[in-house]
């Protein structure tokens, strides 16, 4: 493929030219929320040694020409991820959890395509591997004004990267299914449903972990399917064996299924930068 | 209406009952520290739990009752009477504590004394009422199990909905709200059966018994989880409970709430000193309602393996021992694995807390406790240019106590301001020094390092994107 090298007219029109922009500044949002206002015990250090990790380890791929140089931006929105996610006991296990991220995008592939999302990759090893790793569903709460701004932010970047339908369809199927148990069977009243789905934890999967475009199916009508298959799959998890970190482990058993689903399946590519294509002229 | 609320009223007054999780308590007439507390021990590892109910009842035995919705038929053999003192002697050891420092005096010769000054944050907890139980209906009302333990009479029991519960209840003496049969309907669907307990007279009386033991059942069940929706049935203020848990690997944490750490390791005025139950108090009121009034707060973790290290910094009571671990559900001390416990303190309210309570056990092995520190001055005289320049660092800190109290308490005492200038007499005039590093070294101090590296952060996440911004390389496909 050739390159051109292109000069934006204004800061916006850089900003607009690829939506991890957007993701960054929403989840770099999510972080200063957690940590300043939510309380977290999320210890600075912990945030840059997840950096270190991933943006040393994509620095190496990139400097080796092995990766383009706008991939840090996907290294720096797994490190992100792993912030807000990941728990563990020592510092070094967040450098291992971001090393571990990107890493796996070139060690693990299928027919071009990463096999897992890295912060989800990370999370899931690290839990049953190390034992000294862990993630905190109920860190964010619920509540009303929690789940406005995670979708306002979601919805944004969702839109832009073609992935709402997913978004929508987990969240549709999640709250179908809470609403048959909890009200209809159990009989509990409304606010007992109110508080079990707006939960900030089951809003940032649905909006930001699930979504990532590159492993989830292209094919449209796949990937609604995969969704719901995956929101059944946590709600049974959630209810019935009461492991509450669920949906991190039901999304790393079926993301490697994505380059499968993707060869059997068409559906429209996704490209993180906007892709300019060019027309032979017709006086050629 | 108004012919049904009286009778209602009237009722009401007689019992004067508030249902709370796991039974019925009476509010007591004078004051406790915390009204309407309960605590609870919590011991889990792999599909086990231990659940000890503190049962710090006074009054008349013939009200008590109790009703816990468990995930299994219990055996006889899983269900034991405790010893009471276990709970007062976690209370005292997971309390918030007080600890005293001692300045010394630059202008003399000292060593720094260091000194631990142990108050208990908590009184006595609240009380439950029982009631006589009667002859048995069957209103699709199964007795699964019935068993005669200590001074207890405790019935497994299974119901296929939630009226015929209700009215068996009722029926047997126990006085449940009429709204009950809502709250019971979601354990009933969810497979739960009812552990309920009266106290057996008879035993009561031949046993000599001063006061009711606590009881502790232990189950095999993938649910972790307190049932506090049945507690509020029929109350309408907000109630307390301690939980103290205990597990192999780390902390307990709540899955469906935040957990929050209350604030520690703050400097607060001397004159605190004697109120520091009344100042606890405060703090957590204000630190509650500043949350939302929905969280789940954190007094206490810490590794207490017997024969293992510093349990506490400073100890306030000694540290649980072996025996009292295993009186408290602890089974594993002989195969030389840690042990850790967390204690919660929960201030919950049926409109803030709809869901009961689900924990899970994580392996975070921080330590942490809830601390307030107060620094004694030095003494003698200051008349060298180091104590007067302690002086003034000592007045500044006693402004940033008194300005701490303000903060966590939200009260403000008509001490502060002698506090603050009460070393004033020995100062002697001096002309004022504009030091600016250290100006910016207090800046940097009182906002923290957390201000600081978030900046950075924020300019790394700047930097990062201008870097691959600038000149583009797009992709062209053909």
């Amino acid at each position: 493929m050739e390159q051109l090298t292109i000069r934006f007219k204004s800061f916006g029109q850089w900003l607009e030219s690829d939506a991890r922009h957007f993701q960054i500044i929403a989840q770099v949002i999510f972080l200063f929320y957690g940590i300043l206002y939510l309380g977290w015990e999320t210890y600075v250090i912990n945030v840059f040694f997840a950096f270190a990790g991933a943006l040393s380890i994509q620095g190496l791929f990139v400097a080796l020409k092995l990766a383009p140089a706008h991939s840090l931006k996907s290294a720096f929105i797994s490190s992100l991820g792993l912030s807000l996610l990941l728990k563990a006991n020592a510092p070094i296990l967040f450098f291992i959890a971001g090393a571990m991220a990107v890493g796996q995008k070139f060690a693990f592939r299928y027919n071009g395509k990463h096999l897992w999302n890295p912060a989800n990759f990370s999370i899931v090893l690290l839990i049953l591997i190390s034992g000294n790793a862990w993630i905190s569903p109920g860190q964010w709460g619920s509540g009303a004004i929690l789940v406005l701004i995670i979708s306002t932010a979601g919805m944004n970047v969702l839109s832009r990267v073609k992935r709402l339908d997913m978004a929508l369809a987990f969240l549709l199927t999640y709250a179908l299914a809470e609403y048959s148990r909890t009200i209809l069977y159990l009989g509990w009243d409304h606010e007992v449903l109110f508080h079990k789905l707006s939960n900030g934890s089951v809003w940032l999967f649905a909006l930001f972990m699930i979504t990532d475009p590159m492993t989830s199916p292209n094919n449209r009508k796949l990937r609604i399917l995969w969704t719901i298959l995956i929101a059944l799959a946590s709600f049974y998890v959630i209810n019935f064996h009461f492991l509450y970190a669920a949906p991190q482990f039901i999304l790393f058993a079926l993301t490697p299924f994505v380059p499968l689903i993707d060869k059997a399946f068409n559906g429209e590519k996704f490209f993180w930068q906007k892709q300019i294509h060019l027309i032979p002229s017709q006086h050629d | 209406m108004i012919k049904k609320i009286i009778p209602m009223l009237l009722s009401l007054l007689a019992s004067a009952q508030a249902f709370s999780f796991c039974g019925f308590y009476v509010a007591k007439a004078d004051a406790t520290l915390f009204n309407n507390k309960s605590e609870v021990i919590l011991v889990r590892d792999g599909l086990k739990t231990v659940i000890t109910m503190s049962n710090d009842f006074k009054g008349d035995v013939r009200d008590f009752a109790m009703v816990v919705p468990v995930p299994v038929v219990l055996k006889e053999s899983d269900i034991r009477i405790a010893n009471r003192s276990v709970f007062e002697s976690l209370d005292a050891y997971s309390a918030p504590r007080l600890v005293e420092y001692y300045d010394e005096n630059p202008c003399m010769e000292y060593k720094m004394k260091e000194e631990a000054d142990y108050s208990m944050a908590f009184t006595t907890a609240p009380t439950s009422t029982m009631k006589s139980m009667n002859a048995d209906f069957n209103m699709g009302v199964t007795i699964e199990a019935q068993y005669q333990i200590g001074e207890y009479d405790i019935l497994l029991l299974s119901a296929k909905e939630s009226t015929g519960l209700r009215d068996w209840l009722i029926m047997n003496g126990y006085k449940i709200p009429t709204t009950a049969d809502e709250v019971l309907n979601p354990y009933i669907k969810s497979n739960m059966k009812f552990f309920v307990v009266k106290v057996n007279l008879g035993k009561l009386k031949a046993g000599n018994f001063d006061y009711l033991n606590p009881i502790q059942i232990s189950f095999e069940h993938e649910k972790f989880m307190l049932p506090i929706r049945l507690g509020m049935a029929n109350s309408t203020g907000s109630q307390d409970m301690i939980v103290y848990a205990f597990t192999r690997s780390g902390r307990v944490e709540c899955t469906n709430y935040r957990t929050v750490k209350m604030p520690t390791d703050r400097k607060i005025p001397l004159f605190i000193k004697n109120e520091f139950g009344q100042f606890y108090k405060n703090v957590f009121e204000r630190t509650w309602k500043n949350e939302g009034r929905n969280a789940v707060f954190l007094e206490y973790a810490w590794n207490v393996t017997p024969n293992w290290g510093m349990k506490c910094d400073p100890c306030v009571g000694p540290p649980p021992m072996h025996n009292e671990l295993s009186q408290a559900g602890v089974w594993w001390l002989n195969e030389g694995s840690n042990v850790f416990f967390t204690r919660m303190h929960v201030r919950y309210e049926k409109s803030k807390f709809p869901s009961d309570l689900t924990f899970q056990v994580t392996p975070n092995n921080e330590n942490y406790q809830a601390r307030y520190v107060l620094t004694n001055p030095a003494w003698g005289e200051f008349d060298c240019e180091a104590g007067q320049n302690y002086l003034v660092e000592l007045s500044e800190r006693r402004k940033v106590e008194v300005d701490e109290l303000f903060a966590l308490s939200g009260k403000n005492s008509e001490k502060s301001y002698n506090y603050i200038r009460e070393f004033d007499k020995h100062k002697k005039a001096q002309p004022k020094k504009n030091d600016i590093p250290a100006l910016l070294w207090k800046w940097i101090k009182t906002h923290g390092p957390k201000g600081g590296a978030m900046l950075l952060l924020l300019a790394l996440t700047i930097f990062i994107l201008k870097r691959t911004a600038p000149a583009q390389k797009m992709a062209i496909a053909h």
